[in-house]
């Protein structure tokens, strides 16, 4: 029990549209452990994000699903959107591929990391700043002392992100989602954030699902894999196998199409 | 032979500052950058964001005015080239853009999109339009039934193979590829890769590549530029610039390059080998 954290069983999502409903996740089922990183990666239409999207309940509106998704062995679905709201950012956050657009542009970030903990924990608002910049100093953000007034557009892609991490981290949650949070990063500023994604799930024991289509940085990050197509889950298990022995078709053509930068390749 | 030669190439864009009373400032994207291009070969142009490596580009492509330098093509200069020697330039050169829907008019055929050159060239095709739309489309491996179809129609690797075909109605010398695979999921990218290959090989003209994802540029460039905050810092063979960087920014962007785990993939390879 100690080591599922997270556990995804049958789960399918199916989307309503103008030629009828349509299955866009089949039957996924995957385990997060303590301290685990899975990696769930496909292409585009594969339907990981939407897994992602799920498991919180933030699938858009007519979509329905089937199966179970538990944390600590509680049924998150089919839980109301108010339920729902105190197991967001607390005990599962998530970051997103484009910090911009999910940052605020009109509040500073100490003040958006605040609202975020106050909302779950509660606390005066001069506790809540001390938590924002802690939470700044452990994603290893310069100064962050005099950072923490500073609005989004004052920082950097890579200090941008770094600021969503440290706001998904700030109620200490016992899962990570990360939905491509690399992937519009350079690759210099995709190395340190993997770098510290790696060192404070080390440091907390989050467990972390990362989404990726990315099957490099997948193999540099996560313990496990579960590789999607089209909704379907296609393969599963330990990134050593998949990467090593892909038992699947698809798999085996998806790590043929990767481009090596350290193979010898004649013209 | 030398086709296209980018001399000492400045550009320059002023940009206000903060608040009522801030000074003008000048931010200097590109900074003095020099490069050849040789017939048949490809150059590929690789950095970060704010590299300066598309604003290089579109000078290179007559897009963008430089502040200073000069762009030759072919031993004439271009870089102030205009009306019916701009439009023999255009004549050579082509662009393929990153976003193949942005850069396709929505409202277009298929048809209409790759003879839009020619329109702008006054040519007109041999057998007419039509099948010389269909005959490019079979050159980059699209159905040429779909001549008639609307960009929104295609896939984003299909969408970017009409791309692909308007740039070669002209029958170019040189094309710049501007981030042109990276958009696409890895297995249409490496189709599409393919693809451009195949089309030098058979028309045998020049790229430019621009690419920030260094291992999509080793698999189709004979020479790297390395660029960074404006500068080209480090400029080689493929195999000099990938298995002997001399630059420090160049060796830091090569280390950063994440990598499917080597000995996994040994293991696998082997096994597909035996």
């Amino acid at each position: 029990m100690s080591d599922e954290l997270f556990v995804v069983d049958n789960l399918t999502v199916t989307l309503p549209t103008s030629r009828g409903p349509v299955d866009v996740v089949k039957n996924v089922s995957f385990t997060v452990g303590r301290d685990e990183t899975v990696g769930i990666v496909g292409e585009s239409g594969s339907g990981k994000s939407m897994t992602a999207l799920a498991v919180l309940g933030l699938l858009p509106r007519g979509a329905r699903t089937s199966g179970s998704v538990r944390l600590d062995g509680a049924e998150l679905l089919g839980r109301s959107d108010r339920d729902l709201k105190s197991v967001r950012g607390n005990a599962i956050s998530m970051v997103f591929q484009d910090p911009l657009s999910s940052l605020n542009p009109y509040y500073t970030v100490g003040l958006q990391i605040e609202e975020m903990y106050r909302t779950h924990r509660g606390g005066t608002r001069r506790a809540a700043r001390r938590v924002a910049i802690e939470a700044l100093e452990r994603v290893h953000i310069p100064d962050a002392a005099r950072r923490v007034d500073h609005y989004p557009h004052q920082f950097s892609g890579g200090m941008r992100q770094r600021v969503m991490i440290a706001m998904a981290l700030c109620c200490s949650p016992s899962l990570l989602i990360a939905d491509e949070p690399t992937t519009a990063l350079d690759v210099t500023v995709q190395a340190q954030i993997l770098e510290l994604l790696s060192e404070l799930q080390s440091t907390t024991g989050t467990g972390m699902m990362f989404i990726t289509h990315d099957l490099a940085v997948i193999s540099s990050i996560a313990q496990r894999v579960l590789v999607m197509q089209s909704g379907d889950p296609v393969e599963y298990g330990t990134a050593e196998q998949v990467f090593s022995d892909p038992r699947h078709e698809y798999t085996r053509m998806l790590l043929d199409a990767v481009p090596r930068i350290d193979d010898e390749v004649a013209l | 032979m030398t086709l296209l030669e980018v001399r000492g190439v400045t550009k320059e864009f002023v940009t206000r500052g903060e608040g009522t009373m801030a000074r003008k400032s000048v931010f200097t994207a590109v900074d003095d950058v020099s490069f050849e291009v040789e017939l048949g070969e490809t150059l590929a142009i690789v950095g970060e964001s704010g590299s300066g490596k598309s604003t290089t580009a579109r000078i290179a492509a007559r897009l963008l005015e430089p502040t200073a330098g000069a762009v030759v093509f072919d031993g004439q200069d271009v870089t102030r080239a205009r009306g019916k020697e701009l439009a023999s330039f255009r004549n050579n050169v082509q662009v393929v853009f990153q976003d193949p829907f942005s850069s396709l008019n929505p409202r277009y055929t298929v048809e209409g999109i790759v003879t839009a050159p020619l329109t702008y060239q006054g040519i007109t095709p041999k057998g007419g339009r039509r099948a010389f739309t269909q005959e490019l489309m079979e050159r980059v491996g699209l159905n040429p039934d779909h001549c008639r179809r609307y960009p929104a129609q295609f896939s984003g690797g299909q969408a970017q193979r009409i791309g692909i075909a308007r740039a070669l109605a002209v029958n170019p010398k040189l094309v710049i590829c501007d981030e042109a695979v990276s958009a696409l999921d890895v297995s249409i990218q490496a189709q599409v890769l393919e693809l451009l290959m195949r089309l030098q090989r058979e028309s045998g003209f020049s790229y430019v590549f621009i690419a920030h994802d260094l291992a999509v540029v080793r698999q189709i460039s004979q020479r790297v530029a390395v660029m960074n905050r404006g500068r080209i810092v480090e400029v080689g063979t493929r195999d000099q610039v990938f298995g002997d960087p001399q630059d420090e920014y160049t060796k830091t962007l090569l280390a950063a390059v994440p990598r499917i785990n080597p000995e996994w993939d040994a293991r696998r390879r082997g096994k597909k080998a035996s």
